[in-house]
């Protein structure tokens, strides 16, 4: 594969590639923060190099620039990336039966694009005054230049334009190929729930990403231009900007965020559910209408991260009922996944693992938010670790343990390698639960009232006992890190010398795995398969009597009564190349 | 454990009035002695002394009258350090924030049971069917969809209905309801300006108005009497700050531009501190306040004396002292 093919595998790969480096250092970043609140002021071991004056101490301004590292990096960098440029773009064309995506130079300027936006993130650390400091939410005016001056809040500023451009440009490509590429008899109703993730998720994309980047480009021209847009104050003197105004649009779109980073993972979990339990998925219509339901909810409830700025309280009220309803959707599609458990044969493979491991986190992140989403109990938990350790279980958590249970799923058919099953276990099983440890003592701490981004927070009498619990915090975060040796050395060895993938290692009937062969050549199918059936078609009792396993293709067509001696003889292999 | 106020002195020292008057001993202030180390914790677990609000069985405000008002002997700490383990929310010292937590105490309740049922239900589940033989071939039955949707929609009514119901009386009868504080003739009034990293306060004086020579200004000292309605008006000199009373569950954005406000009532006696929840800039973790609740007689002192002082220091060509406002009534 060429480096600047523009077949929508190599892209994935490339934004597979990135998208982990980027995770790497999000991750580093968030070790710094967990390592100042268990050792406020200590110096930090390898760290003199970069911090020479502090003797590898963080200061408060560079521990400001770390957290807003972090979460920038993190969102625009490292899980988007990986959920949509990575998987999505590798997954979504093959899924559905297409030879590529509908603009295939698009999805490559688009890699392009990210990979600016990548480096000019980096090139911020290197700047005098060092990178952006105004947190992740960039609230103006305090990313204005009269309050952050550095080039390092600029550089970044349009590095977040950039990772908006190519966010708008794959949600655009991937809505107009699941509309107009899918294979003959791929209907609606046959996609397999990824995809309905993917594509519920792209639409956000297209509709809220170009206001974050109107947003973002409206700071930048207040920060290079001397423009006044969201400097004060239109509501006191009647002339100039508002800063208020920044937060409604961010949150426009920073709401909907959340569904993008989370619809795909949904999907996924919808998806190997059904697969490891062998059977069909429980409610798939209910499934996808309530992710639809979602998406559809997902811009109205933005406001409720503003129930203490001092807006109305008729929004209040009604931003409160909206982000109330869209609990209701999203039960329905976790009792769905529970009931396709119930009464299937449960196969636990890692990417079956990651998958109980996302449900779980996903649960208990929906389950903690659900205080935050009413005005009166949103009070004493806003602006606290509360609303950190619910927003990482969601997007974080839940996103990080899709995206590898993605990857375990999908890596024979990326590489043609099988990894190895164990330490694939091992990792996506420590980290789930060392997810709950970190973020678990997040909830803690924040319930007894410790706020976010505190340098210190033991400056403040009533934190001063959350000590210890901080520390024990750190100490999962610290082996949260440490697990992903595991991934590492997985991924090394089997690149390196892991055996061939079967074609079909887990036994389902998608098209990527019965229609193509691992991996696929450029043009994804030999001929365009014609899809028959839905994508869970597990434990049918007419295929196991006919071909003998329960597992039938997507395109492979079921043989008649008589001749099913004979068929049997046919495995997945002679499937494979579109034997429609 | 370190005296509680001594982090104050930095900032207080320079444009505080009034410090430690003689009318009240010093009790109560900066100079009082804490023991709150030795306080037994009197945290209420969530849901004390309240059932789910109703709302309506209520006095209009929900709050106590000031002679009921339980209260602690002046010189107390009440926020003190807690042991290492204590994980309940910051002590309660407000009359009405036992409301919200009463409700959050729900909310927690509700969570707790729906956590262990869809855990147990899983766990259950792939422990059950691991490898079974008999797989259902379907993708529910009619009945077993109907089950998913009544089961999500009486979830869903029990508790998304109690936090609507919970939160909407408790913003009808407190956080909205600003005709408690206009209406009561004790209601205290207070301006807050946030700077990067302070909190300046005024207030009115004896005169009852703002903008006159006795308007008294402090910085990151808040003062108020214990048990009558304390009303905040909220501005910020420079970039967004967050206003925030942790012990009496207040919290609320100081935006540039325009005016935000609101209003508590303290129950108790002592010295509780202010804290800023928006991130603004590298100190922002040193933006604390304290926030001393004093008895009647003490503040009514304490404002006395602190309105000569300020009297006595006008200058009239300071305009730069004179930030505050008309008070805006809303
Ligand atoms: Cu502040």
């Amino acid at each position: 594969m060429s480096l600047f093919s523009s077949d929508h595998k190599a892209v994935a790969r490339r934004y597979l590639w990135s998208g982990l480096g980027f995770l790497l250092l999000g991750g580093v970043l968030a070790l710094l923060i967990r390592w100042q609140w268990a050792l406020p002021g200590q110096p930090v071991p390898g760290l003199a190099w970069a911090l020479p004056e502090s003797h590898g101490a963080l200061t408060p301004p560079s521990y400001t620039a770390v957290f807003t590292m972090h979460g920038l990096i993190m969102i625009f960098f490292a899980v988007t990336p990986l959920l949509f440029g990575a998987l999505g773009h590798f997954v979504l064309p093959l899924a559905i039966g297409a030879r590529g995506l509908a603009f295939p130079r698009l999805s490559a300027l688009g890699y392009q694009v990210y990979a600016v936006g990548g480096v000019l993130v980096l090139a911020s650390f290197g700047v005098r005054l060092g990178p952006a400091s105004a947190g992740w939410t960039a609230y103006p005016p305090l990313s204005t230049p009269a309050f952050t001056p550095g080039l390092g809040q600029t550089l970044v500023t349009v590095a977040v334009l950039c990772a908006a451009a190519s966010a708008f440009l794959y949600g655009l490509n991937f809505v107009v190929t699941v509309v107009r590429c899918r294979a003959p008899g791929m209907t609606w109703g046959r996609l397999p729930l990824t995809v309905w993730g993917l594509f519920f998720a792209s639409v956000l994309n297209v509709l809220f990403v170009p206001v974050l980047a109107a947003a973002t480009a409206l700071l930048l021209m207040d920060r290079l231009l001397g423009t006044q847009f969201f400097i004060a104050g239109a509501a006191a003197v009647g002339g100039g900007g508002d800063p208020v105004v920044y937060q409604h649009l961010f949150w426009l779109f920073g709401h909907p965020e959340v569904y993008i980073l989370i619809l795909p993972a949904w999907g996924m979990v919808g998806d190997f559910v059904a697969f490891f339990s062998r059977r069909p998925a429980h409610g798939y219509r209910l499934t996808a209408g309530a992710m639809g339901a979602v998406t559809a909810l997902s811009g109205l409830v933005y406001a409720h991260h503003l129930f203490t700025s001092g807006m109305s309280p008729l929004l209040g009220r009604a931003f409160m009922v909206l982000t109330l309803i869209i609990s209701l959707p999203a039960q329905v599609m976790f009792l769905n996944w529970l009931m396709t458990l119930w009464r299937g044969s449960v196969r636990l493979t890692s990417p079956m693992l990651a998958a109980l491991g996302t449900m779980v986190v996903f649960g208990l992140g929906g389950i903690t938010g659900l205080a935050l989403g009413a005005v009166a109990t949103d009070v004493p938990l806003h602006g606290t670790l509360w609303v950190v350790g619910h927003f990482h279980l969601t997007m974080g958590a839940a996103s990080f343990l899709a995206v590898f249970a993605g990857l375990y799923f999908w890596f024979p058919k990326m590489y043609g390698r099988a990894m190895h099953e164990g330490l694939a276990k091992a990792h996506v099983l420590s980290s789930a639960v060392l997810f709950l440890g970190v973020f678990g003592g997040q909830l803690a701490a924040g319930y007894a009232g410790q706020l976010r981004r505190l340098y210190d927070p033991y400056q403040y009498t009533y934190l001063k006992h959350l000590l210890a619990l901080n520390q024990w915090t750190t100490v999962f975060a610290f082996l949260l890190g440490a697990v992903q040796v595991l991934f590492v050395v997985n991924l090394v060895w089997t690149l390196r010398r892991g055996r061939a993938a079967e074609q079909n290692p887990w036994e389902v009937g998608t098209l990527e795995w019965t229609s193509a062969l691992s991996p696929p050549p450029e043009g994804n199918f030999a001929t365009v398969p014609v899809v028959l059936r839905g994508p869970h078609a597990l434990s049918q009792p007419e295929v196991l009597e006919r071909l003998g396993r329960d597992w039938i293709g997507q395109a492979e067509p079921l043989p008649e009564p008589a001749s099913s001696e004979a068929d049997d003889a046919l495995g997945s292999v002679s499937t494979v190349g579109g034997a429609t | 454990m370190s005296p509680l106020p001594s982090g104050a002195e930095d900032t207080a020292a320079l444009r505080e009035v009034g410090a430690a008057l003689p009318g009240n001993g010093g009790a109560g202030l900066h100079g009082a002695p804490e023991v709150g180390a030795a306080l037994p914790d009197e945290t209420p677990s969530p849901g004390r002394g309240d059932t789910l609000p109703d709302g309506a069985a209520r006095p209009e405000s929900g709050l106590v009258p000031p002679g009921s008002a339980p209260t602690v002997a002046a010189g107390l700490t009440p926020d003190a350090p807690r042991d290492a383990w204590t994980l309940a929310l910051p002590e309660d010292a407000s009359t009405h924030g036992h409301r919200i937590d009463a409700l959050l105490g729900w909310s927690h309740r509700f969570d707790a049971v729906l956590v262990a049922i869809a855990l147990g239900w899983l766990v259950f589940a792939v422990w059950r069917f691991r490898g079974a033989r008999r797989v259902a071939s379907d993708g529910g039955t009619r009945r077993s969809r109907a089950w998913v949707l009544g089961l999500a929609l009486g979830a869903f009514v029990v508790v998304d209905g109690t936090l609507l119901l919970g939160s909407h009386a408790y913003l009808r009868d407190v956080l909205w309801n600003f005709h408690v504080p206009a209406e009561d003739p004790r209601t205290v009034r207070i301006e807050v300006n946030a700077h990067q990293w302070s909190w300046e306060a005024r207030y009115a004086g004896e005169d009852g108005r703002f903008g006159t020579p006795d308007d008294v200004v402090t910085w990151n000292d808040l003062r108020v009497p214990v048990g009558v309605p304390v009303w905040v008006q909220l501005v910020s000199t420079d970039v967004v700050h967050g206003f925030s009373l942790p012990h009496f569950r207040v919290k609320l954005d100081a935006i540039p531009g325009r005016v935000n406000q609101t209003w508590f009532q303290a129950a108790r006696e002592g010295t509780w501190e202010v804290a800023c929840y928006q991130h603004c800039g590298t100190s922002h973790y040193k933006m604390r306040g304290l926030l001393h609740v004093m008895s009647p007689e003490s503040y009514a002192a304490w404002l006395h004396e602190a309105g000569r002082q300020a009297v006595q220091a006008h200058d009239e060509n300071d305009s730069a002292a004179r930030w505050g406002w008309e008070w805006k009534a809303p």
